[in-house]
């Protein structure tokens, strides 16, 4: 059997399923790049959000050696697609930070400043959209219920149920180099956002427990959502979910 | 829940409507003037309503636990003893805790354990001879969601104040603080099972169940307390009234989530009681008095549930056992 012939054998015993999901409050997932100390946010988490925040939940539901032998080369691999929710009104929040420095004469001082942190709330469901392969269905359908957060654990969210649906693209985000080159980017929200580089991950790239994602496990794209800015006052935002006009590739 | 007096609770979920008047509990700073801004959050049905940042109420929860904690005789780290925001992270330059692990903090305080902490990674130092260091953190187990006022149910009054200024030159200066007075959708997670283990690994490191219920219970009391006496900004002249507290209380006994709903939804507790099942159970209330009769049920009834992870391991630790006690090794 070629290797074409096998992945397209692959490709066919993967299904879609999906999950709504609903945000009870406020949230926060920042854009990559954006400083932290004036983050600026997406109306919806991106895939290496989706997925970390899947591996944490495996390793709580399943254990650490379960997700690292057989559910994490699934979740490197598997496509993710995020459809926003219907609005997403977005507003700056000050907030203090603190931050404690030792001085050379070992003297702590605390230092207070002015953080600036966007903060979201939606309206409607975020749906995601998991292609996986046939057989991992169930624990996949027990993963993505289980999701507390996205991101920061203050942006709280509740599954509302699974189900085998495929996606709309036109109603997803979807990476630039998914849309035809002459579909015009204007005026959809377009931001960079995080993902896996699937091809060369091992379980210490990102396994949790004492280390962060290091930056080379992780690559950024620019993503289009099909969101279009509808009111905007000051520093304050809503955006309206607007299905894309073009077909992606 | 009287019937079943240790009752394992695996997470539980506050979903709440408070009504609080003539309050001033989270502002946006004064920019430099001599108005204090309201918190405001533009809602996606393009209203912009009052808000209080889940900060202020994470504060006002750790330091009424950390209280309980002292009280219940359960440990608490120097930092943590006085108020250090930093908890264990103000540790690391104390000769008697040059060698900290993540077992040392969780089994030796009681407030990192439950509010979490985080030590970060360090360089090692070649000019000051200091070496390098690992990042130690556990996330919190208690969440809390901003407040968002009900958009047609909250309204604003500005109050003019008198303030002394630092020094005589300075003389009197007059301060305008909103008092604010509405009914705040608030949304609570807290991860009952997380208690005295690492949840990124979910590695046991409390083994004694009794430590466990004590600090559970601890947090439980804390939690009845942050809902029923608001604390914040501006409380010392303006503490709130609080008129209204209802809303529905769920409890996930086995893995998984304990579902969240905003009460800026008018349907909420009857969304949560549609998603009841025999592992999610929804405690709906209408009043403080009920709440707090709730609250004082489950602190008496309930216990921290045991990871299935942790039992698996307990049990063929037994299993393992030989007539002395001892673990074969």
């Amino acid at each position: 059997m070629t290797q074409g012939q096998q992945g397209a054998e692959q490709q066919s015993s993967r299904v879609w399923i999906a999950a709504d999901y609903h945000f009870p409050s406020t949230y926060s997932c920042r854009i990559p790049m954006s400083s932290a100390n004036c983050a600026s946010v997406m109306p919806a988490p991106g895939p290496a959000t989706v997925r970390l925040a899947l591996i944490r939940v495996g390793i709580e539901l399943f254990g650490v050696d379960i997700v690292r032998q057989e559910l994490f080369p699934i979740l490197c691999s598997v496509t993710v697609r995020i459809r926003p929710p219907e609005r997403v009104a977005i507003s700056q929040q000050q907030i203090r930070g603190y931050k404690w420095s030792e001085a050379r004469h070992k003297r702590e001082t605390i230092q207070e400043s002015i953080i600036v942190r966007e903060m979201a709330h939606a309206a409607g469901p975020m749906t995601v959209f998991l292609q996986i392969p046939q057989d991992a269905g169930h624990r996949m359908h027990r993963l993505l219920q289980a999701v507390p957060y996205w991101g920061q654990s203050s942006s709280l969210t509740s599954c509302l149920g699974v189900m085998s649906t495929a996606p709309l693209l036109e109603e997803c985000a979807l990476p630039l180099d998914l849309l035809d080159d002459t579909a015009p980017l204007r005026p959809y929200f377009t931001c960079p956002v995080t993902e896996f580089h699937a091809n060369r991950l091992s379980w210490e790239d990102i396994a949790p427990g004492g280390k962060m994602p290091k930056t080379s496990a992780l690559r950024c794209d620019i993503y289009v959502w099909p969101m279009v800015t509808e009111y905007r006052h000051g520093t304050q935002k809503l955006l309206v979910r607007a299905p894309f006009s073009w077909k992606a590739q | 829940m009287s019937e079943n007096p240790q009752a394992p609770f695996y997470e539980m979920s506050f979903n709440v409507l408070a009504a609080w008047q003539a309050h001033s509990l989270s502002t946006a700073g004064s920019n430099g003037s001599n108005r204090v801004m309201p918190r405001r959050q533009l809602l996606a049905d393009k209203s912009e309503t009052d808000a209080c940042s889940g900060n202020i109420a994470k504060h006002h929860h750790a330091a009424l636990v950390a209280a309980y904690f002292a009280a219940e005789g359960n440990p608490l780290c120097p930092a943590c003893r006085v108020g250090d925001g930093r908890r264990a992270a103000a540790l690391v330059d104390r000769p008697e805790y040059g060698n900290l692990s993540f077992e040392r903090i969780v089994c030796e305080c009681a407030l990192c354990d439950t509010h979490g902490f985080l030590v970060t990674a360090k360089n090692a130092d070649s000019e000051t001879s200091t070496g390098a260091r690992q990042k130690i953190s556990k996330e919190t187990l208690i969440d809390f969601s901003y407040a968002l006022a009900l958009p047609e149910r909250h309204a604003e009054t500005s109050q003019l104040h008198t303030r002394n200024g630092a020094s005589k030159e300075e003389g009197q200066m007059l301060m305008k603080i909103p008092a604010r007075s509405g009914e705040y959708a608030l949304c609570i997670r807290y991860r009952c099972v997380g208690i005295g283990a690492d949840t990124e690994q979910w590695l046991l490191y409390v083994k004694d169940q009794a430590l466990r219920e004590k600090r559970h219970r601890a947090v439980l009391r804390a939690l009845r307390d942050t809902l029923v006496s608001p604390d914040g900004a501006q409380v010392a002249t303006m503490l709130p009234h609080l008129t209204r507290l209802s809303g529905a209380i769920v409890v996930r006994t086995g893995v998984g989530r304990a579902p969240l709903y905003s009460a800026l939804d008018s349907n909420f507790v009857t969304c949560l009681q549609a998603m009841a099942d025999e592992t999610c159970q929804v405690y709906p209330f209408e009043t403080i008095d009920a709440f707090y009769r709730l609250m004082n049920i489950f602190i008496a009834t309930s216990v921290p549930a045991l990871h299935p992870l942790w039992k698996t391991s307990q049990s063929s630790n037994e299993e393992g056992r030989d007539d002395t006690g001892a673990t074969r090794g």
